[in-house]
C-alpha cells in the first residue's frame, strides 16, 4: 500500500519535471520570438497537457500569423492555410472533450474560424467558411449534447449562428430549443435561448405574435404542470406575460396558475408568480378595478405572502418586503 | 482574515512586477506570459493593497487597459480580441483605483452592459448570454463604480438572486444548477451592491460555506467533501465577511478589496453588508 502510494508519486514527480522542462522549452523559443514548424509542434504538446496556458495558445496563433502563414518565404497557400486551421479545429474539438469549460479553447476555434480563408475557387468564395461553419454548428452540438447548460457552448452556438456565412432560417433555432426543453424542461439555457430567438422571430415579423405567444403559454403549461417546482419555467412565463398590458391573458394565466395552486397547495411558485401578476394587474389596469376590486387583490397578495413567509422561508425578509410594497398599491 | 504579514511584503511586490509584460506595458499572469487585463486588475489592487502603487507605470496601464475597449463598449482581454462583461469590469476598476475613470468613455461602456441585460434582471457574458451570476455582479459591481445603479431593475434582480439559494443553504450561479462556494462571492457581493443581502438566509449560506472547509488541512473547497483551493478559499472567505462572520475585516463588495482601504481612497459606494456578529 505505503509503496504504491510512493509509486504513484514517483510518477506524478516525473510527469511534474517533464510538464515544467516543456514550458521552460517553449518560454525560451517564445522570447526568442521562434516561429518556426518545431516551436508551433511544440505548443501542440504543451497545450494538450494544459490547456489553460493562454500564453501558449497566443504563442501559437503568433506562429501561424508570422512564421507559417505569409507567403514571402515559404508558399503557405490558402488551400494549405485553410488545412492547418482546419487541423486546428479538430485539435481543440478533441480538447473540449476533455476540458469543456476553459475559455481559451473556445476563444481559439473562434480565431481559427474568422481566418479561414476565402475559397477554394472564385465561383465558390464561401466554400471552406461554409464547410468550417457547418462542421462548428455539429461540434457544439454534441457539446450541448454532453452538457446542456455550458455556457460557453450556447455562447459560442450564438456567436456561429450570428457569423455563418451562409444564415439558417431562425426557425431552425426554434425547433431546436423545442428539442432541448422537451427533452429537459429544467433547462433555463434553452428558455433563455427561446427567448432572443422569439424576440427576433416577432420583431422581424416571420412569426406572429399573437399566434405563437399562444402556442408558447400551451408550452409552460405543460411544463408547469410537470414540475410546479421547477424556477425555469416560471421564470419564462414571467417574460412571457410582462408587461402584462393584455388584461384578459393577465386573468387568465392567473386563473390558471390558481387552479394549479389548489392542486398545489404548497406550491411556493405559484404563490410568488400569483403575487406578481396580482401587482401587474393592480399597476397597469387599475381603470379597470373597483376599489373593492382592489382591495380583495391586495388582501388576497398579503395573504399570499404570508404564506410564502412559512413555506419558503429562507427568503422571508423578501416577502416582507413586498408586503409593504403591496399596501402602497391599495 | 487579519493576517497580512502572512506573506512577505517585498516578495509579494517583487512577484507582480516579474510578472510586468514590456511589451504589452501591462501585467501577465505569471512572470514570461502575455499581459491580459485581468492578471493587470490583480496587479493593481495586489500594489495598492501593499501601499506600492509607485512601482507601476501608470501612463502605460492606462494606455493598455483603454487600448482594449471595442466599438460595442465592451472591452477584450488581451490583444487576440476575447470579449466578456469579466473584461469590462476589470477595466472599469483598475480606471477607477488608479483615479483615470475620467479618461473613460462611460456612456459607451454603460452601452454595453445594457444590452447584456435580459428579462429575469441578470446579465450574461456577451450580449444575447444568459444571465449568470458571476456576470451578475462584474456588471453590476462595474455600474456601481460608475454611479449607474439605476440601470438595474433592483426587484427584479434582487429576486433572481434571492433564488439562488437552495434547501442545502448553498447558492448557485444560474437557474436549477448545483450549489457551489465560489458563487457565494458573485451573489452575495450582488445583493449586497442592491441592498439586499436580508433576502436571503445568512445563516444557511454561512453554515454551508464552512461545511465546505477542510478541517485537517485549511481553505475552503467548492462543496463538502471536495478538495480546497485558493480561489473557492478567497470566495468562501469573502461571502462569510459580508455576512458578518465574527473575526473577519471588512469586504468591499464593489472593489473586492478591504473596505477599510476603498474608503480611505473615498471610493466607497452605497452598499451594505451585514452588521459584524461578535459570536
Amino acid at each position: 500500500m505505503v509503496e504504491a502510494l510512493e509509486a504513484k508519486k514517483l510518477k506524478e514527480h516525473a510527469k511534474l519535471k517533464e510538464y515544467l522542462a516543456l514550458t521552460d522549452e517553449v518560454i525560451v523559443k517564445k522570447n526568442g520570438r521562434d516561429w518556426s514548424r518545431d516551436a508551433f509542434d511544440l505548443t501542440t504538446r504543451v497545450l494538450h497537457v494544459n490547456p489553460e496556458f493562454y500564453t501558449v495558445w497566443n504563442y501559437r496563433r503568433h506562429i501561424l500569423v508570422h512564421g507559417i502563414f505569409p507567403t514571402r518565404s515559404v508558399l503557405c497557400t490558402p488551400p494549405e492555410i485553410n488545412e492547418i486551421l482546419t487541423t486546428d479545429l479538430s485539435l481543440t474539438t478533441a480538447h473540449l472533450k476533455q476540458h469543456p469549460k476553459v475559455y481559451w479553447i473556445w476563444n481559439h476555434r473562434r480565431w481559427c474560424l474568422e481566418n479561414v480563408p476565402v475559397g477554394p475557387t472564385e465561383d465558390d468564395p464561401d466554400g471552406w467558411r461554409r464547410a468550417n461553419w457547418n462542421k462548428e454548428l455539429f461540434v457544439v452540438e454534441r457539446m450541448l449534447d454532453a452538457d446542456a447548460r455550458n455556457f460557453h457552448a450556447w455562447n459560442y452556438r450564438r456567436y456561429v449562428l450570428a457569423s455563418t456565412p451562409v444564415q439558417r432560417a431562425e426557425q431552425a433555432e426554434l425547433t431546436y430549443t423545442t428539442r432541448k426543453i422537451e427533452a429537459n424542461f429544467s433547462n433555463f439555457s434553452a428558455w433563455h435561448q427561446r427567448s432572443k430567438v422569439l424576440t427576433s422571430l416577432w420583431d422581424s415579423g416571420k412569426l406572429d405574435i399573437k399566434k405563437s405567444k399562444e402556442d408558447e403559454y400551451e408550452l409552460v403549461k405543460n411544463a408547469m404542470y410537470t414540475d410546479p417546482g421547477d424556477q425555469s419555467v416560471w421564470i419564462y412565463h414571467r417574460w412571457l406575460v410582462e408587461p402584462g398590458n393584455d388584461y384578459e391573458i393577465l386573468r387568465r394565466e392567473i386563473t390558471s396558475i390558481q387552479e394549479l395552486l389548489d392542486e398545489q397547495p404548497d406550491s411556493k411558485w405559484c404563490m410568488e408568480s400569483l403575487v406578481f401578476y396580482h401587482r401587474l394587474q393592480l399597476r397597469n389596469h387599475s381603470s379597470r378595478l373597483t376599489d373593492t376590486d382592489k382591495q380583495g387583490i391586495v388582501q388576497r397578495c398579503l395573504q399570499l405572502l404570508n404564506d410564502l413567509q412559512a413555506v419558503d422561508s429562507p427568503r422571508r425578509q423578501r416577502y416582507i418586503d413586498l408586503s409593504t410594497e403591496v399596501q402602497k398599491l391599495a | 482574515m487579519n493576517h497580512k504579514e502572512a506573506l512577505d511584503r517585498e516578495e509579494v511586490i517583487d512577484f507582480v512586477m516579474s510578472c510586468w509584460d514590456e511589451d504589452a506595458g501591462a501585467f501577465g499572469a505569471h512572470p514570461d506570459h502575455d499581459a491580459h487585463i485581468h492578471s493587470t486588475l490583480s496587479a493593481i489592487q495586489i500594489l495598492i493593497m501593499q501601499d506600492a502603487l509607485d512601482r507601476l507605470d501608470v501612463p502605460r496601464v492606462v494606455d493598455f487597459i483603454l487600448s482594449l475597449q471595442q466599438e460595442s463598449g465592451v472591452f477584450s482581454g488581451d490583444s487576440f480580441g476575447e470579449i466578456d462583461t469579466r473584461f469590462l469590469y476589470c477595466a472599469v476598476n483598475a480606471l477607477s483605483l488608479l483615479g483615470q475613470l475620467d479618461k473613460l468613455d462611460v456612456e459607451k461602456t454603460v452601452g454595453y452592459i445594457r444590452k447584456c441585460r435580459n428579462f429575469d434582471g441578470g446579465f450574461g457574458a456577451c450580449i444575447g448570454a444568459e444571465s449568470h451570476a458571476a456576470m451578475v455582479w462584474v456588471c453590476t459591481a462595474a455600474l456601481a463604480i460608475l454611479d449607474r445603479l439605476d440601470e438595474i431593475d433592483h426587484e427584479t434582480l434582487g429576486w433572481w438572486l434571492a433564488e439562488r439559494q437552495l434547501p442545502s443553504g448553498g447558492l448557485n450561479g444560474r437557474p436549477e444548477k448545483l450549489e457551489d462556494v465560489c458563487y457565494s462571492h458573485w451573489v452575495l457581493s450582488s445583493l449586497s451592491i442592491l441592498n439586499k443581502l436580508t433576502w436571503i438566509d445568512a445563516e444557511k449560506v454561512t453554515a454551508f460555506i464552512l461545511s465546505a472547509q477542510d478541517l485537517e488541512h485549511g481553505g475552503i473547497a467548492d462543496r463538502p467533501g471536495d478538495q480546497p483551493d485558493v480561489f473557492h478559499t478567497q470566495f468562501g472567505v469573502a461571502g462569510l465577511s459580508l455576512l458578518g462572520y465574527p473575526g473577519l475585516n471588512d469586504l468591499d463588495p464593489v472593489y473586492c478589496m478591504p473596505a477599510s482601504l476603498i474608503e480611505r481612497m473615498g471610493l466607497k459606494k452605497g452598499w451594505q453588508a451585514l452588521p459584524r456578529r461578535t459570536n
